[in-house]
């Protein structure tokens, strides 16, 4: 009996010290991992209001939030519960809050984060998409912002230029049924020239990532899922 | 107990070649198969799990009198765990991107058979600058194997090192990126090393082998 009672306090104090310790250290580290992540998000805000073609800013740069005011003088919707809109069947997730910015065209362009299920969990995204003057929505570019339990080398490659590049400039007609990646939309093969139908496909809703991505097919359509939970929440929140 | 006798420098280089923990005592496989698509990634999951081991090995040692024998298992992956959780609140915070591209691999490095199979096999057995030396050296024996293969899968997938290209990437072979490819690497880099090992062995005198 003596022993147990032994063994128990041994690990309690372990584990009591190694606790202490965590939250040290977790003090120590709950500034600057809050300041990382608000600088990625920052920085992706900024990706997205930019035309991923000319690389000009789509707003005045007075308009790109650089502090934690700023950004939430942005805010166009937001919910208590973090959860603006959800799509279980897709699934896709629309996060709270969404914000509005004016172009310097005087379109709205609205900034969404969101997020799909991908091989490893949430895989999140910040999206731009543009109101045209005919009140339809373009999507301008996307930044997937947390991928961290996607297989590196694989699905963790849904940021790279080259891969994220595939879901920009995705106009109204790409998302009438849905997007979709091109495995899903049985365009697999690839024909020979399919480089220079690229946007062809995404005003058909397909948005090749195969020859860039293989051996993934979940996270990219993580992604898809995602943006097409945001073109919903937008149809139905904004006309 | 021969084992105490050891050298400093011997404890330190154990892992390097001789005990290598990926090429020759095969720990640790899953992170070396997943992390080591690119040379950064190879370079960072090795410096995590380098940190960790020498830490750790260094209080495992520390507490082995105390704990009794019945609890050391859970107790040393208490330890183990809780450097890991420390490394990857740190790589949070300070190194974003690589944490981003890490991913899951930083938390996954406490199952990793690595820090609790020297916890075991040398912490709980020498005192604390002979542990700390061994984590240390078989941090850098791991090192060194994953960013062997990080640098050949990187090169053979995307014809760069590091980002810098090499070659044109009309030569890349894809599919050294993908699982088959880091197996078959790692097969290669582990027959090298086997020979190496045997070449070594055949040119001492009789008798030298264990010595």
């Amino acid at each position: 009996m003596a022993n147990h009672v032994k063994i128990a306090l041994i690990l309690t104090t372990v584990m009591v010290v190694i606790g202490v310790i965590l939250a040290g250290v977790y003090l120590m580290t709950y500034a600057p991992i809050a300041k990382a992540d608000l600088n990625a998000k920052f920085k992706a805000i900024k990706f997205v209001l930019t035309n991923q073609t000319t690389g000009q800013l789509l707003v005045n740069q007075d308009e790109i939030p650089k502090t934690i005011d700023q950004l939430n003088a942005k805010i166009w919707k937001s919910n208590p519960s973090g959860v603006l809109y959800s799509n279980p069947k897709l699934p896709g997730y629309v996060l709270s809050p969404a914000y509005l910015f004016k172009g310097k065209d005087g379109s709205n362009i609205y900034v969404l984060t969101g997020y799909g299920i991908g091989f490893g969990g949430r895989v999140v995204t910040v999206a731009s998409f543009i109101q045209q003057s005919d009140g339809k929505f373009f999507e301008n570019a996307i930044d997937v912002i947390d991928f961290a339990n996607e297989t590196p080398g694989l699905g963790a490659k849904i940021n790279d230029p080259d891969v994220r590049s595939r879901f920009f400039d995705i106009p109204n007609s790409g998302f009438k049924d849905g997007i979709r990646v091109n495995k899903d939309a049985d365009l697999f093969p690839l024909p020979s020239n399919y480089l220079s139908k690229l946007n062809q496909y995404k005003a058909e809703g397909i948005v090749v990532t195969s020859d860039v991505m293989t051996g993934a097919t979940i996270t990219p359509r993580s992604v898809a899922n995602t943006l097409n939970a945001m073109y919903e929440f937008l149809e139905k929140e904004v006309k | 107990m021969a084992e105490n006798k050891l050298s400093d420098w011997a404890v330190l280089t154990a892992g390097w070649i001789k005990q290598n923990p990926t090429f020759v005592q095969v720990l640790g496989m899953c992170p070396v198969l997943a992390v080591s698509t690119s040379a950064e990634n190879a370079l960072g999951m090795g410096l995590a799990t380098l940190g960790v081991l020498a830490i750790s090995n260094l209080f495992i040692s520390f507490v082995r009198n105390i704990i009794p024998n019945e609890i050391r298992i859970p107790v040393y992956i208490s330890i183990i765990a809780a450097f890991v959780t420390m490394v990857d609140l740190l790589m949070h915070g300070y190194t974003y991107s690589l944490w981003v591209s890490l991913g899951i691999y930083i938390p996954l490095i406490v199952v990793n058979c690595i820090p609790l199979g020297r916890a075991e096999a040398f912490a709980s057995k020498h005192g604390p600058w002979q542990s700390f030396l061994d984590g240390l050296g078989m941090g850098i024996g791991f090192l060194g194997a994953i960013m062997l293969i990080g640098i050949t899968r990187e090169l053979f997938d995307a014809g760069t090192i590091f980002g810098y290209r090499i070659w044109p990437s009309a030569y890349n072979v894809f599919v050294v990126a993908l699982p088959p490819g880091a197996f078959l690497v790692i097969g290669l880099y582990m027959g090298l090393f086997r020979y190496i090992g045997r070449m070594r062995s055949e040119k001492k005198p009789q008798g030298s082998e264990n010595k």
